[in-house]
């Protein structure tokens, strides 16, 4: 079909009108034979405007739209609609910011219409090498995989199962509950802990929409986003569990630093030196007692083990290291409580208040550093500098550390498994840290609870509740997915296989195929900014929309 | 050494990213800020895009000057893109040398969405030191 | 029996991140969205910041793509200058009543030109600028605000105190100034509620003994984040209040900590983030971070707080403080362990605490949701959710529920979809 390009100059008011002579610009790109008509109107985002448009391009029989007006930030969008109500492609169409980036920064109007006319011959040289690109629609796989039973991953599973989307739960133990069930009570406000889990545990085996494997693992992922392969394998058998997934949520929870890396605190060494997470599982047994059996009567909490060690602040110790103070005072009455710490960590509405409650007779607050646990006859002795540096010292029967909470040992399997990366920290890495906390760099994975980073209950539910709402509002029952459309490409034919586009890519969009022997671009997830274009040596890789020829053509106008 | 000529206009190419430096230069001029009309801008949709071949293309066929502007560090759109736009920039500055052309006639800015002022400022300072080191020695006319 | 109307719409009330990502997931659900913002804009605080802690990234890079996105997007119906009246029914069937405010610019003929600004003849002082530049009666609140389109304050425009004036309206090309527009009441009908209407600083002049609101060069967190902002009243040009360019700042932490009762999360990070803004325009200043307990929760905070200590900033903790003019420079006096030292700078800047909006409480009972003792919107219960109330159907995310950075509050905003779509069936 003969190509006819449809050049459209808006006045905007005086906004162009004023500062740019139109009728110069109309002479200087009439000439070439494929542009049928070139035509000035008053505002053409307008409605009426928008109506010239339809019209002209259905009365004109065009192929080709190129529209010089505002930024396309503005109206890129609205004219694209306009192609479509047409019935052309509304990639056959090209934007020139002649007011943004021309008419509103140029003074001398010879100067700013002497730029019009290059950003509009730009405009036509490069809608000739435009495709027609079309809208994709993937059929999605609605289920999901929850690794982890730990509170988020059951809360991720009550929320996200229904009856047209069935949910599977891996966890490597024996049993559901995670962390929390170590707990006798959570901060702040001392519920039980079992609370918390107990009833999830019910609710999910009840509820017939999920999944549960337990001492079982994810051996294999494979797929993208709405389809997901996954293989399990449970821990006694042979054989794997294979089904298909859209979506999967990582909730792998965390561990605990390891205070032997610490010899000053002398844990492994000294008797009655115990991790917090001992602590708790003591606590929850009923009875706090030293190792001979005697009930403590001075107990030294030790705040920010292992943080220097690991190089950030867990958020969490010092408020369950008032916790621990409660529950030595509610069991032991009489008994004293010293805190070690360096800086009081308590965030949020309700944490202070915690604090100031938990403060009381015979709980003191010591600030201090260089602290070290050495053996005092039967006992120990918290020896430490104050807050001026002086030293000193304090007896003591029991030491409770509180270490910095740590990645799970398995978390690089993990994150190599998923096919995400790792923070300097170890912790699964979110794509943005601040707008897309739970999602990852490969579309469809989410990570979610302390497997993100150090965080409380709460704010663990809120993250499990948060990939909910991601992967309820991104992976309809029924609905197809709409990938972005201006993606890359690679060419079978050109490409050398030498990956330097797999390594460049920050998406793991670019997979190699070992039969052909050439890289491929998975469009579903492909992002289009084009890296891998300028990656490759052979010219194989172009980004649709973006293309060399295309760009090209502008450079030839703008020297 | 070439003088400065009072009719020498010259003829930047400016390749700006999507997210930062093309609402960077958009608001300098919502801003009405005065942009020196020697720059042409071509949008990408990150700094990552700009090949070097398209770089070497420009000179070749006559651009006096050639921007490319991205996002700041840490700050693309598409994590880690103008990173590569950093490391091709310092590899392409030998490329032109070898051309024959002087490696300050391409330039390499972080402009982020809300400097438009820094986008001018950028822009107009470039134009000023194109103009000292006079035209493309390598510049041919081309025709529509 | 009378068949209960279900709805499938959704208010969300608060056009800040929060806001702005719910309406997107809830759009991209195929849901209708109510957004209804009090404000001639969209992007709530985080706009005022030229960057964000801790990558020290450009804030309006990060934040314009979703209001760009947010203003195209079909599904969201956004509702500026508008306010929530009224709430009657439950879950899956609410009745709204907000009441729209004129902007008397029409929003689909304006272009964003600006050329009504000049040939206002009233000029006061801007308060997204935290007053430190003035404004026109017809305005938008800064360069780049989004929708880019003014609107008139009535309570200043001449014109609509009885005086005749068009001024802005003859500038205007478009036809786009209509005068005789009029505030409306709508009614909406919705399933569910997401209330995140954002947070704002603590009152410094409360506390005498800071100088806030006394001293010449003592500013407070806002007015500090537009002097630094690159489209702020000086265009990120850091001076005093003379025109001098500041040698040494004291930058005070916890400000109305003890009249507030909790640490509000952040202050200690945006102190930081303050630093690194003074080094990087002016390397060679010395600066004081006045502290009480360093806050740095998380998992990437620290390194941030250890690249600040590498410029040479003295880091100082106190447990009472002093701010005094005292001759050329601004006097801080403090104790630290029973010992009274002081410093003298060029500049202070406060750290203030968060606190609820002014007008929480009032919406809290609009809603029929209730404030915990700070005023701030309680959820039901926190081991629980933090995003559900005790009314069905009604859902808090944001600052609006507590003092938090922007990624929790962006999480809660992700949760309050979430609970919507799963409760309502949409699995």
């Amino acid at each position: 079909m003969e190509r006819k390009i449809g050049v459209y100059i808006c006045e905007c008011g005086p906004n162009i009108s004023e500062k740019i002579d139109i009728d110069k610009v109309i002479d200087a790109v009439s000439l070439p034979e494929d542009v049928a008509v070139v035509k000035r109107y008053k505002l053409l985002c307008s409605v009426d405007g928008k109506k010239f448009l339809e019209d002209e391009i259905k009365k004109q029989g065009l192929t080709h739209l190129v529209i010089a007006a505002c930024s396309p930030k503005q109206h890129e969008k609205t004219f694209m609609e306009v192609c479509e109500n047409a019935g052309i492609n509304p990639y056959l169409y090209q934007l020139a910011n002649i007011r943004e980036q021309c008419a509103w920064v140029t003074d001398d109007k010879d100067e700013a219409t002497k730029k019009a006319i290059r950003l509009v011959k730009a405009a036509i040289r490069r809608v000739r090498y435009h495709f027609p690109l079309e809208k994709k629609e993937i059929a999605c796989n609605p289920d999901v995989l929850v690794i982890g039973g730990g509170v988020a991953g059951l809360e991720a599973s009550l929320q996200l199962a229904s009856s047209d989307r069935r949910v599977y739960l891996v966890e490597k133990t024996s049993s559901l509950g995670g962390m929390v069930d170590n707990f006798e009570k959570t901060f702040p406000n001392m519920q039980p802990g079992s609370n918390l889990i107990k009833q999830k545990i019910l609710d999910v085996n009840k509820n017939e929409n999920i999944k549960v494997f337990t001492d079982s693992i994810v051996e294999e992922l494979l797929g993208f986003f709405g389809s997901f392969e996954v293989k399990v394998k449970a821990k006694e058998q042979d054989a794997f569990v294979e089904f298909d997934v859209g979506a999967v949520v990582l909730a792998t929870g965390s561990s605990f630093f390891d205070p032997k890396q610490t010899p000053q605190y002398g844990y492994g060494t000294l008797d009655n030196v115990f991790t917090a997470i001992e602590f708790e599982k003591m606590n929850k047994s009923g009875k706090i007692s030293l190792k001979n059996g005697k009930t403590p009567k001075n107990v030294a909490i030790v705040h920010c083990v292992g943080r220097n060690e690991k190089g950030y602040c867990s958020q969490i110790c010092c408020m369950y290291s008032l916790k621990f103070a409660r529950y030595l005072k509610e069991k032991i009455p009489d008994v004293n409580v010293f805190h070690f710490y360096s800086d009081m960590c308590i965030p949020g509405k309700s944490q202070q208040k915690f604090y100031d409650q938990t403060k009381g007779k015979h709980i003191n607050f010591i600030r201090s550093s260089n602290i070290e646990v050495t053996k005092k006859g039967d006992n120990v002795q918290i020896n430490y500098s104050d807050e001026d540096g002086k030293a000193n010292n304090l007896p003591a029967n029991m030491v409770i550390l509180s270490p910095a909470i740590t990645p799970t040992s398995d978390s690089s399997q993990l994150a190599e498994l998923a096919g995400i990366s790792q923070d300097d920290s170890g912790f699964f890495a979110e794509e943005h840290e601040k707008l897309n906390p739970i999602s990852t760099s490969t579309e469809g994975i989410y990570i979610v609870g302390s497997a993100q980073g150090p965080k409380d209950i709460p704010d663990t539910l809120i993250q499990a509740e948060a990939a909910t709402g991601k992967i309820l509002s991104s992976l309809v029952p029924g609905r197809k997915i709409e990938p972005e459309v201006k993606v890359a490409h690679i060419s079978e034919s050109f490409c050398i296989g030498c990956k330097n586009c797999m390594s460049v890519c920050s998406y793991g969009t670019i997979t190699f195929d070992e039969e052909k022997k050439v890289c491929v671009v998975n469009e579903v997830i492909c992002r289009g900014c084009g890296n891998c274009v300028a990656a490759c040596p052979s010219g194989a890789a172009t980004l649709k929309h973006f293309t060399f020829k295309q760009l090209y053509q502008e450079i030839l106008e703008a020297v | 050494m070439t003088e400065e000529t009072e009719d020498f206009e010259p003829r930047i190419v400016g390749f700006l990213c999507n997210w930062c430096s093309y609402a960077g230069a958009d608001l300098a001029g919502n801003s009405k800020l005065p942009v020196s009309p020697s720059l042409t801008t071509i949008r990408v949709m990150c700094s990552s895009r700009v090949d070097p071949v398209l770089v070497e293309t420009a000179f070749l066929h006559g651009a006096d000057g050639v921007l490319i502007a991205g996002c700041h560090p840490g700050d693309c759109h598409y994590d880690e893109g103008n990173y590569y736009a950093r490391r091709r920039f310092t590899v392409l500055e030998k490329v032109i040398e070898g051309l024959g052309l002087e490696s300050d006639r391409l330039q390499l800015s972080w402009i982020s969405a809300s400097e438009g002022q820094r986008f001018a400022d950028v822009v107009n300072e470039f134009d000023k030191k194109i103009r000292k080191m006079g035209p493309n020695p390598l510049r041919e006319k081309k025709s529509l | 029996m009378e068949e209960k109307e279900i709805h499938s719409d959704v208010l969300v009330i608060g056009a800040g991140l929060a806001g702005i990502e719910a309406s997107l997931l809830l759009s991209s659900s195929d849901r209708k969205v109510h957004l209804v913002e009090k404000t001639s804009y969209t992007g709530g605080t985080v706009i005022k910041f030229e960057e964000v802690f801790s990558n020290m990234e450009c804030s309006t890079c990060m934040v314009s793509p979703r209001q760009q996105e947010l203003l195209q997007d079909k599904n969201i119906n956004l509702l500026t200058l508008s306010e929530v009246e009224e709430v009657k029914g439950s879950l899956g069937n609410f009745t709204v009543k907000i009441n729209k405010k004129a902007r008397y610019v029409d929003l689909q003929n304006c272009i964003g030109c600006n050329a009504c600004f000049e040939p206002c003849p009233v000029s006061l002082k801007n308060e997204f600028e935290e007053g430190l530049s003035e404004r026109k009666a017809i305005y938008t609140p800064c360069a780049g605000a989004l929708p880019n389109v003014p609107m008139i304050d009535t309570e200043h425009c001449l014109r609509f105190n009885g005086k005749e004036c068009t001024a802005c309206q003859e500038a205007c090309m478009f036809e786009a100034i209509d005068f005789n527009q009029k505030d409306e009441q709508l009614k909406l009908n919705v399933e569910a509620i997401i209330a995140a209407t954002g947070f704002t600083l603590f009152d410094s002049k409360q506390i005498p003994k800071y100088g806030y609101g006394k001293i010449d060069d003592v500013y407070s967190a806002f007015e500090f984040e537009r002097l630094y902002a690159s489209n702020g009243p000086t265009e990120g040009k850091l001076r005093l209040k003379n025109g001098k360019t500041p040698k040494s700042a004291a930058i005070i932490h916890c400000v109305g900590r003890d009249q507030k009762g909790y640490c509000s999360s952040v202050c200690c990070l945006y102190s930081l983030k303050f630093n690194h803004y003074l080094k990087s325009k002016i390397p060679e200043m010395e600066i004081d971070e006045f502290y009480t307990d360093l806050c740095i929760p998380g998992k990437s905070h620290q390194k941030f707080y250890e690249k600040m200590k590498e410029t040479g900033t003295n880091l100082i903790r106190f447990q009472d403080i002093n701010v005094d003019k005292q001759g050329e420079g601004i006097t801080v006096t403090y104790t630290n362990g029973g010992k009274k030292s002081s410093r003298t700078v060029d500049m202070v800047i406060l750290s203030p605490a968060i606190e609820p909006r002014a007008d929480s409480s009032k919406l809290a009972k609009i809603l029929g949701i209730s404030h915990d003792d700070y005023g701030f919107f309680k959820e039901e219960d926190p081991d629980v959710s933090s995003v559900t109330t005790s009314k069905p159907g009604v859902f808090i995310a944001g600052c609006a529920q507590g003092p938090k950075n922007i990624q929790d509050s962006v999480s809660q905003a992700s949760a309050a979809v979430g609970k919507i779509l799963s409760q309502s069936g949409d699995k």
